[in-house]
């Protein structure tokens, strides 16, 4: 079992969770892995390509709503068993990417890699969206930490 | 640089740089060149791809070093190089070589959510 605590206020944890709730379930309509596929002249093998991708990332949204039903990330606490690490990081990656389709889709990239100076003046959901986005890096980048 | 050898007959049929060659295994002659074309022949064989991982705004630095050490079992160094140079050139080439590997190293990139593109190495 991996554990470590995030630096983050509980106060702003839980304000995002249900955020990043919704995110959730919203992950599986947005994510479209049909234009993944290399640009490789070969139908049965594109078909065969995308149901495997869809299939794992099933796997992936298991591992992360372990995680986001855990009654002590509210807290700050981030609990992962060994087995679930890798499934929850692209879990992660893929709630990143929904949500940069979705509550961020507004926002330029340099705007995000520079940390959105203008926040304040934001709309309420770009604002929330904004600090879900955070939180799931924090996360990621605490759980890469701790395998390493 | 491509440089394939078979047999059919006497002869030697090399393909080098694209260009189809002929060398007669009796006489011992020099290849000379039967095709300027590609052929179908030329597909079958193992013409290498380039797996190209292309720069994301989402994905963090330390995220794309650790795929790239569990997917090619690279050292730190090495990952850090090319994730550098994703981030900073748009795009880098992390392997080359027979087209069913670079197919699975494409498929367990885009499994990790790495924007993965297949090229061939012309």
């Amino acid at each position: 079992m991996i554990e470590f605590s995030l630096e983050v206020e509980c106060r702003i944890i839980q304000a995002v969770l249900p955020e990043i709730g919704k995110l959730f379930a919203l992950s599986s309509k947005v994510e479209d892995f049909s234009d993944l596929f290399p640009d490789l002249d070969d139908p049965e093998l594109k078909e065969a390509w995308i149901e495997g991708l869809m299939e794992e990332a099933k796997v992936d949204r298991t591992a992360l709503a372990r995680l986001l039903k855990s009654p002590r990330l509210p807290y700050g606490r981030v609990e992962v068993e060994d087995d679930d690490v890798d499934d929850l990081l692209r879990g992660l990656t893929e709630i990143r990417f929904t949500i940069r389709k979705t509550s961020l889709k507004e926002v330029t990239d340099e705007e995000i890699e520079t940390g959105m100076s203008s926040l304040s003046s934001t709309k309420p959901e770009v604002r929330i969206g904004y600090f879900a986005y955070l939180l799931i890096a924090e996360i990621q980048e605490r759980l890469i930490e701790e395998i390493s | 640089m491509k440089i394939c050898i078979f047999t059919i007959g006497i002869y030697e049929i090399l393909i080098y740089k694209d260009k189809l060659m002929s060398f007669d295994l009796l006489n011992s002659t020099l290849a000379t060149p039967l095709l300027d074309e590609k052929t179908e022949l030329d597909e079958c064989l193992a013409t290498p791809w380039k797996v190209i991982v292309l720069n994301d705004p989402v994905n963090l630095m330390n995220y794309v070093v650790m795929v790239f050490k569990k997917v090619f079992g690279y050292n730190d160094t090495k990952a850090t190089k090319h994730m550098k140079e994703v981030h900073e050139q748009g795009k880098s080439v992390l392997w080359v070589g027979e087209r069913e590997q670079a197919e699975n190293y494409a498929y367990q990139l885009q499994r990790w959510r790495l924007q993965t593109i297949l090229e061939k190495d012309d």
